[in-house]
C-alpha cells in the first residue's frame, strides 16, 4: 500500500513558484529520500504533508485517505530546526508536546529511554546531536505510520550522523515509513531503499540509488586534484568543486591519459587522480547541469 | 476545546516565566520598584516641613519676641522654621531670590510702637511664587503662624482690658467676669474652627499607590508578555508545529492568557503583600474589584497581541506598546490622580478603557461606591475588552495565515 500518494502538486510564494506539478509515491515500509540542493523545494513539499501549509493545487492522500487535520496524526514530523523550549527539561518538553497531541504519559518515558535522553537536562544545555534525538522523541511521541525528517544530520559531526541513521533504519525496521529531506548525497545513499530527485520544484528522477546511478550508463567519474589549468579543453563532462573536477567518462582507460595531457600542457599541477563509480550527485548533474551544494 | 492542551500551554508558559530573568523583572522587580517609590514619595504622611524663613528684625521687643517663637516651634521634635536673620530687606529678597530662604519676612520699624499703642501691627510677607506648590505650602505655615501669634496677642490684651473694668460693673448688669470674657473673644473671633482629624478606612496615599501599580502591570506587563510570547513561538518555529497538532487557535490563545493572568495576578498579590509589608497599609481588592482586573487585563492581553500580531516584530512590540504606555503612565489616571490633571488630559483617563477600570477600582475599593452605581463604567470597559478581544483574535488568524 501507498503510504504516501501526491499528483500534481503546486505551490506558489508571490510571484514565485516553489512546486511546480510535483508527482510523487511513496511506499509503505520504506526509507524514501527526496535529494535535492537548497531552495529544490523539499522543505515546503515537507511542510504541506506535516504542517498543514496550504497548497494551490494538487491531490495528497496518506494511506489512500485525503490529507487532513485527521490523517496528519499519522505523520511525525522532525524539522531541521529545534523545536524544544530552551528553558524547559527534556522531560518537561515531552510532556508539554504529549499534552499537545493527547499522546500517554507512559511513552514519554519509553522514548527518554530509546534515546538515552538527560531527561533532567534543560534543552538549551544539549548538545546539537541530543536536540535532533529530542526533536526525533517529540515526533514519536503519538506513534506515527510516516516519519519525516528534514535535513536531520545538518551540522552533525559524523559520529552523531551515523548514529541517528541507525535510529531511522531501527524506525524503517519496525516497519514505519520514512520520508527524508537531505541535501547530502551520502545520506540518501546510506539510508534511502529509493531516492525522489528534486530540483527547482520538481521530481525529475525516481528510483532507487542503483537505478538512479544507471541513468548515468557505462560512465565512470575520473576525479583529478591539484592546482587546475585549461579546463576548458578537456572535452569531457565535468563539475568543479574547489580544486578538484570530477570527470564523466565511458571508457576511463582511454580517457585519463588524453586530460592528464590537456591540463599538463596548460600548466596544471596534478596532485591526485582517482577513478570512482558514480554517485547520486554525479546523476543530480547529469539531469541537472550543477552540483547539490 | 482540548483541555489538556490548553493544561499544557499554560503550564509551559509559567514554567518558562519563572525560569526568565527578564520576565521576572518587568513582571515583579519593576512594579515593586514604583509602589517603593510612589508610596514612599506621597503614600504616606511623611516627616514634618521645615521652612527655611528670611526675617528682617528692626529690634524691637515685639518682633524679637515673635522671632524667637518662631524659632522654637516644633512638630513631633522638628524644627517648623529654620530662621535667617538679614540686616536689611534688599540682602533678605537676595536669598529669596536665589531660593536660601522660602519667604522673607520683615517687620516695619513702626510695628513694636503700633502694638505697644493698642493698635494694629502690620507684617510685610514675601514669598517666590516660581514654584505655585512651593508657594502654596510656605504661604499656608505663615499664616498658621501668624494666625496663632495674633490670638495669643488678642488673648493678653483681653486680660488687660479686663483689668479695666469697673468690679460693680458686674453687679449692676448682673454678668459674671468669665462672661465678659467670652464676649470679649466673640468680638475679636466670632467664628472659632476647631480642627479634629479622624483616621477614615480611605486615608492612606498608598492605596491609590496600589491601584497604580495594578494599572502598570495593565500597562508593561501584560500588554507586552502575551504578544511577546506568542511571536516568539512564531519566530522559533514552535506555533507551527502546535498548529499542525490537534490543538485549535482559541485552545492556544486561552492558554496563554490563562498563563497571563496567572502571572499578573501572583504579580499583583506580591505588590499587595509588600505595600502592607512596606508602608503598613495595603489595598486588597473586593470581588468586583477582581472582576475589573481580570476584565482590564483582557483588554491590556488583546491590545498587546493585536500590537505583537500586526508589526511580528518582538523590537517593534516593544517599542510600539512602550509609545503607548508611557505617556498613558501618567494621562491614563495611574499614577497621577484624574482630579489634579489638567483639562485636557481628564477625556484620556475617563475615556481610555484602562484609565475607566482603574477609576471604577478606585470608586469600588477605595471611596467604597455601591456596585451599582459603577455597572455602568463597568460595562464600558467590558464592551471594550471584548471588542479588542475580537479584534485580537483576527490578527492573529491573519498573522498565522502568513506564518508561511
Amino acid at each position: 500500500m501507498m503510504a504516501l500518494r501526491i499528483k500534481g502538486l503546486r505551490k506558489r510564494y508571490g510571484d514565485f513558484e516553489a512546486l511546480k506539478g510535483v508527482d510523487l509515491e511513496v511506499r509503505e515500509g520504506e526509507i524514501f529520500a527526496l535529494l535535492g540542493p537548497n531552495g529544490a523545494g523539499k522543505t515546503t513539499l515537507i511542510r504541506i504533508l506535516a504542517e498543514g501549509l496550504a497548497y494551490d493545487s494538487g491531490e495528497i492522500k496518506v494511506f489512500g485517505k485525503e490529507l487532513s487535520r485527521e490523517t496528519r496524526r499519522l505523520i511525525g514530523y522532525v524539522p531541521q530546526e529545534s523545536i524544544a523550549y530552551d528553558l524547559l527539561t527534556v522531560r518537561e518538553n515531552l510532556e508539554f508536546y504529549a499534552d499537545l497531541y493527547n499522546a500517554s504519559r507512559e511513552r514519554i518515558g519509553e522514548l527518554i529511554e530509546l534515546f538515552s535522553l538527560p531527561e533532567k537536562k534543560k534543552a538549551k544545555e544539549l548538545s546539537g546531536g541530543f536536540k535532533r534525538r529530542l526533536n526525533l522523541a517529540i515526533a514519536l511521541l503519538y506513534d506515527p505510520k510516516i516519519l519525516i525528517l528534514d535535513e536531520p544530520t545538518t551540522g552533525l559531526d559524523v559520529p552523531s550522523r551515523r548514529e541517528f541513521w541507525e535510529i531511522i533504519r531501527n524506525f524503517r525496521n519496525e516497519g514505519k515509513t520514512v520520508l527524508l529531506a537531505t541535501h547530502y548525497m551520502e545520506e540518501a545513499e546510506e539510508l534511502a531503499d529509493r531516492v525522489a530527485v528534486m530540483n527547482e520544484g520538481k521530481v525529475i528522477a525516481t528510483g532507487t540509488p542503483g537505478e538512479l546511478k544507471h541513468l548515468i550508463g557505462e560512465e565512470s567519474i575520473i576525479t583529478i586534484r591539484g592546482l587546475l589549468k585549461g579546463l576548458e579543453g578537456i572535452g569531457y563532462p565535468f563539475v568543479e568543486r574547489g580544486s578538484e573536477i570530477r570527470v564523466r567518462v565511458r571508457n576511463p582507460r582511454e580517457a585519463l591519459p588524453e586530460i592528464v595531457e590537456i591540463l599538463v600542457k596548460a600548466g596544471s599541477s596534478v596532485k591526485e587522480i582517482k577513478i570512482e563509480e558514480p554517485t547520486l550527485e554525479d546523476v543530480f548533474v547529469k539531469l541537472t547541469g550543477r552540483g547539490l551544494e | 476545546m482540548n483541555p489538556r492542551a490548553i493544561k499544557g500551554i499554560l503550564i509551559k508558559d509559567l514554567k518558562e516565566v519563572r525560569r526568565e530573568k527578564m520576565v521576572v523583572f518587568w513582571v515583579f522587580v519593576f512594579p515593586l520598584m514604583w509602589v517603593t517609590l510612589m508610596g514612599g514619595l506621597w503614600g504616606s504622611p511623611g516627616s514634618p516641613v521645615t521652612v527655611d524663613v528670611g526675617i528682617v528684625n528692626p529690634g524691637g521687643n515685639f518682633s524679637t519676641l515673635i522671632t524667637g517663637v518662631m524659632e522654637n516651634v516644633t512638630i513631633n521634635g522638628t524644627h517648623l522654621f529654620d530662621v535667617r536673620e538679614f540686616p536689611d530687606v534688599s540682602s533678605g529678597l537676595e536669598a529669596l531670590k536665589r531660593g536660601s530662604v522660602n519667604a522673607l519676612i520683615l517687620f516695619p520699624k513702626d510695628f513694636d510702637a503700633n502694638i505697644s499703642s493698642g493698635l494694629q501691627g502690620k507684617v510685610v510677607v514675601y514669598f517666590d511664587r516660581t514654584d505655585p506648590q512651593d508657594y502654596q505650602i510656605v504661604s499656608s505655615i505663615i499664616r498658621s503662624f501668624f494666625s496663632g501669634v495674633g490670638r495669643e496677642f488678642r488673648e493678653r490684651k483681653m486680660e488687660m482690658m479686663m483689668a479695666y473694668i469697673p468690679g460693680e460693673y458686674f453687679e449692676t448688669y448682673n454678668l459674671s467676669e468669665e462672661r465678659i470674657r467670652e464676649y470679649f473673644l466673640a468680638s475679636a473671633e466670632p467664628i472659632a474652627l476647631e480642627e479634629r482629624s479622624v483616621r477614615g478606612e480611605k486615608g492612606e496615599g498608598i492605596r491609590f499607590y496600589v491601584t497604580g501599580f495594578i494599572g502598570i502591570q495593565f500597562l508593561f506587563a501584560t500588554m507586552l508578555s502575551i504578544g511577546s510570547s506568542v511571536l516568539e513561538e512564531i519566530n522559533k518555529g514552535t506555533l507551527r508545529r502546535i498548529a499542525a497538532s490537534p490543538t485549535t487557535p482559541w485552545d492556544f490563545l486561552i492558554g496563554k492568557s490563562l498563563s497571563t493572568l496567572i502571572t499578573i495576578t501572583v504579580s499583583i498579590l506580591v505588590g499587595i503583600a509588600y505595600a502592607r509589608l512596606v508602608f503598613g497599609s495595603t489595598l486588597f481588592p473586593s470581588p468586583f474589584g477582581w472582576l475589573i482586573i481580570f476584565t482590564a487585563a483582557v483588554f491590556s492581553m488583546s491590545l498587546g497581541l493585536a500590537i505583537a500580531m500586526l508589526t511580528r516584530s518582538e523590537r517593534s512590540t516593544t517599542a510600539i506598546v512602550n509609545l503607548v504606555s508611557m505617556p498613558l503612565l501618567f494621562l491614563a489616571g495611574i499614577v497621577i490622580p484624574a482630579s489634579i490633571m489638567p483639562e485636557w488630559a481628564r477625556p484620556i483617563a475617563h475615556y481610555f478603557p484602562l484609565g475607566r477600570a482603574l477609576k471604577v477600582l478606585r470608586l469600588s475599593d477605595i471611596y467604597g461606591r455601591p456596585t451599582g452605581e459603577l455597572m455602568g463604567d463597568f460595562t464600558y470597559v467590558l464592551i471594550w475588552s471584548v471588542v479588542m478581544a475580537v479584534l485580537a483574535v483576527a490578527s492573529y488568524a491573519w498573522a498565522i495565515k502568513r506564518m508561511e
